[in-house]
C-alpha cells in the first residue's frame, strides 16, 4: 500500500452523542480510487460514521483524528468539506417545499464553482451539465421544478442524491444507506449512476446493512462495524459470507 | 366603470411607478387623496362584468401631510362578476405618519375577487387597516396579505358568511425586524351553512420584531356544514423575538369540520445540515429556508408574474436589502 496516496484517515476515532459513546475507536484508510463497505447490525454506528465525515452538529469527537488529504477535517464546517470534495448522500433526504431542486443545485454548484475561483455557469450551460447528470439516474425534467424532495417517492429521494453527487463530482462520497428502500429497478438505477461516477481519482464509502447493494457496486474492502469499532475488514467476498452467515459469528468472536 | 380607476396622468412622476406589472392599472391615492378621480375611492362592478386587468391601488403617504390620516376604500363586486385588486402602501420617508383605513368589501351572488395586499412602509409609520367582509351565495374571496415591513401593521378583518356556499381563502405572511409589530386579527363569521373559509397566516421575526395573531372562527348553530380551518405558524430567527398567537374556534353547529393550529418554531437544523452537505453555506441556507416557508402563502398568487415579483421582494427583504426603502419603494411593486 502507498501511504502517500491516503484520501482519508481516520484513527482512533470516539464519538459521543449526548454523553452515549457511539463510535469507540475508528480505524480508517481510503485511498483514491477504492470502494470501501460498511457494514454492520443496526445501532453498531455506520450513520453516526458518516455524519461525523460530513460535520454534523452535536456529534461530539472525544479522541482520536480524522485527516483528509493530508489536513484536520474536524476543522471544517460542514459547506467547507463539501467544497473540498466531500459529499454525504442521505439515507433520509430531507424535502425542502418551496426550493425548488433546480434552484437548489444550482445554489450549490454555483458556491462550489466560487470556492474554486471559476465564473457562475450560464444559464444554458447548466442546464447542459444537469440534463446530461439527470440522465445517469434516469431522472426526468419534471423533478427539476419540483421542490427538493417533496413528494418524491422513496427511490425518487435517492436518485435525487446520486443527482446531486453527479453535479457536484465529489472526490470522496460517503453513501449512507443508499439502498435502503429501493426496488430492484431503484438499486439498478442508483448502482448505475454511482458507478457511473466512479474514476480512479475519486472514492467512496457505500454504507449498507444488505449485502444486495454489493452486487452491483462492487467494494475493494469490506468492514463490519459493530459497537461503535471496526471488528473485521476483508476483502469483497466477506459480504457473502454475510449474507449467508449474519453478523453473529464475527460478534460472537469477540 | 373605467374611468373609476385610469392611470393619472397628471402624477408627478415621483410617484409614478416605474416598473408596473403587465395587464395592470394603476391608481395612486397620495395622503389619502384619489389622483385623478374622486374621494373617497370605491369601485362597484356590475352584473357579469369582468375586469381584465388587474387594478393596483397605490396608497403613498407623503411628507407633504404628517398628520393622522383616515381613509376609505369601498369595493363592491355585483353578481357574477370578477375582478383583481392589488392593494399597496407606502410611506415615502420616515415621517411618523399614522394612517386608519377602512375598507369594505361586498360580494354579491356568485361573484369572484383577488385581492392582494402589500405593506411596505418605514419603521416609524403605523397603518391599521380594517376589513370588513360579506360575502353572499356562491361568492369567492381570496384575500393574499403581504407585510413586508413597517413600524406597527395592523389588519383587522371581519368577514361574514351571510348566504350559502360561498368561500374565502385568507392567506399572510409578514415579515418583521428591528423593532416592528405585525398584528393581524381575524373574525370569520360562518352565520349559515354549507360554506368554506380558509387561513394561512406565517410569519418570520427577526432582531426583537413582534407578532401577534388573533384568529376567530364562529360557527352559528344554523351553520351546518361547515368547513373552516384556521393556521398560523410563525418562524423566530433571532432570540429576541417574539410571536404570540391566539387562534380561537367557537362551534355552536354539530355537523362542521373546522381545525386550527398555531405554531412558534425556529429553522430546521436537518433542512440547514442537508443544504450545508451540498456547499450552500449556512447563512445563504437560511435564507433559502426562510423563502420555502414564506413560499406556501406566495404561492396562493395565482399571477405568475406579481408571484414572483412578491417572492423576489421577500427575498431582498430577507436578506437585510429592505431597511433603506426611501430608493427601493419605487422598485417594489
Amino acid at each position: 500500500m502507498n501511504s502517500d496516496n491516503i484520501m482519508l484517515k481516520i484513527k482512533g476515532l470516539k464519538v459521543s452523542v449526548d454523553d452515549r459513546e457511539i463510535l469507540t475507536g475508528v480505524n480508517l484508510e481510503v485511498r483514491p480510487g477504492e470502494v470501501h463497505a460498511i457494514m454492520g447490525p443496526n445501532g453498531s454506528g455506520k450513520s453516526t460514521l458518516s455524519a461525523v465525515l460530513a460535520g454534523k452538529e452535536n456529534y461530539k469527537v472525544t479522541e482520536g483524528e480524522i485527516l483528509y488529504e493530508g489536513e484536520d477535517l474536524l476543522k471544517l464546517s460542514p459547506e467547507e468539506r463539501s467544497w473540498a470534495g466531500i459529499f454525504l448522500g442521505f439515507q433520509y433526504p430531507i424535502e425542502i417545499p418551496g426550493v425548488t431542486n433546480v434552484n437548489f443545485i444550482k445554489t450549490a454548484v454555483n458556491e462550489h464553482r466560487k470556492r474554486k475561483g471559476l465564473p457562475e455557469l450560464s444559464a444554458a450551460q447548466f442546464l447542459k451539465l444537469m440534463r446530461e447528470r439527470m440522465a445517469y439516474v434516469e431522472m426526468d425534467s419534471s423533478f427539476t421544478s419540483r421542490g427538493v424532495n417533496v413528494g418524491f417517492s422513496g427511490g425518487e429521494k435517492k436518485r435525487n442524491e446520486i443527482f446531486h453527487m453527479a453535479m457536484l463530482e465529489p472526490k470522496l462520497a460517503i453513501l449512507d444507506e443508499t439502498d435502503s428502500g429501493l426496488d430492484v429497478d431503484a438499486l439498478r438505477i442508483v448502482a448505475g449512476g454511482i458507478n457511473r461516477l466512479k474514476t480512479p481519482q475519486n472514492a467512496t464509502i457505500v454504507i449498507t446493512h444488505y449485502q444486495r447493494l454489493l452486487d452491483y457496486i462492487v467494494p475493494d474492502y469490506i468492514h463490519v462495524i459493530y459497537k461503535g469499532r471496526i471488528i473485521k475488514s476483508a476483502g469483497r467476498e466477506l459480504a457473502l459470507e454475510i449474507e449467508e452467515k449474519g453478523y453473529d459469528w464475527l460478534i460472537n468472536r469477540q | 366603470m373605467k374611468q373609476n380607476y385610469i392611470y393619472a396622468p397628471a402624477l408627478t412622476s415621483e410617484f409614478r411607478c416605474k416598473v408596473p406589472l403587465k395587464e395592470t392599472r394603476q391608481l395612486f391615492i397620495v395622503n389619502g387623496k384619489v389622483q385623478g378621480g374622486k374621494t373617497p375611492f370605491s369601485l362597484r362592478l356590475e352584473e357579469g362584468e369582468i375586469m381584465d386587468e388587474m387594478l393596483q391601488i397605490i396608497s403613498v403617504r407623503h411628507k407633504s401631510y404628517k398628520e393622522h390620516l383616515s381613509t376609505q376604500q369601498d369595493f363592491c363586486f355585483g353578481k357574477g362578476s370578477a375582478g383583481r385588486i392589488i392593494q399597496c402602501s407606502h410611506t415615502f420617508s420616515p415621517d411618523k405618519f399614522r394612517t386608519t383605513e377602512k375598507v369594505t368589501i361586498t360580494l354579491e351572488r356568485d361573484a369572484s375577487a383577488e385581492f392582494y395586499i402589500m405593506q411596505n412602509e418605514h419603521n416609524n409609520a403605523e397603518h391599521s387597516t380594517s376589513y370588513e367582509v360579506n360575502l353572499a351565495t356562491g361568492a369567492f374571496l381570496k384575500m393574499v396579505f403581504l407585510s413586508l415591513h413597517g413600524g406597527v401593521i395592523r389588519n383587522d378583518i371581519f368577514l361574514n358568511f351571510n348566504e350559502k356556499h360561498a368561500e374565502c381563502d385568507l392567506a399572510g405572511l409578514y415579515l418583521t425586524d428591528s423593532k416592528q409589530l405585525m398584528d393581524n386579527n381575524i373574525h370569520v363569521n360562518h352565520l349559515v351553512p354549507d360554506c368554506t373559509s380558509n387561513q394561512l397566516f406565517k410569519g418570520i421575526l427577526d432582531d426583537e420584531g413582534i407578532a401577534r395573531f388573533y384568529g376567530r372562527i364562529n360557527v352559528a348553530p344554523d351553520a351546518q356544514k361547515t368547513e373552516a380551518y384556521q393556521a398560523n405558524h410563525n418562524l423566530l430567527i433571532s432570540d429576541m423575538a417574539k410571536a404570540y398567537t391566539s387562534p380561537q374556534l367557537e362551534i355552536y353547529a354539530d355537523d362542521v369540520k373546522c381545525s386550527h393550529g398555531a405554531t412558534i418554531g425556529r429553522l430546521n437544523e436537518d433542512e440547514l445540515f442537508y443544504m450545508r452537505t451540498r456547499g450552500i453555506p449556512a447563512a445563504e441556507a437560511r435564507i433559502l429556508q426562510q423563502k420555502a416557508f414564506a413560499y406556501e402563502v406566495l404561492e396562493k398568487i395565482s399571477n405568475m408574474e406579481l408571484r414572483e415579483r412578491m417572492l423576489s421582494l421577500v427575498e431582498r427583504r430577507l436578506r437585510g436589502e429592505f431597511s433603506h426603502c426611501s430608493t427601493c419603494i419605487r422598485n417594489c411593486c
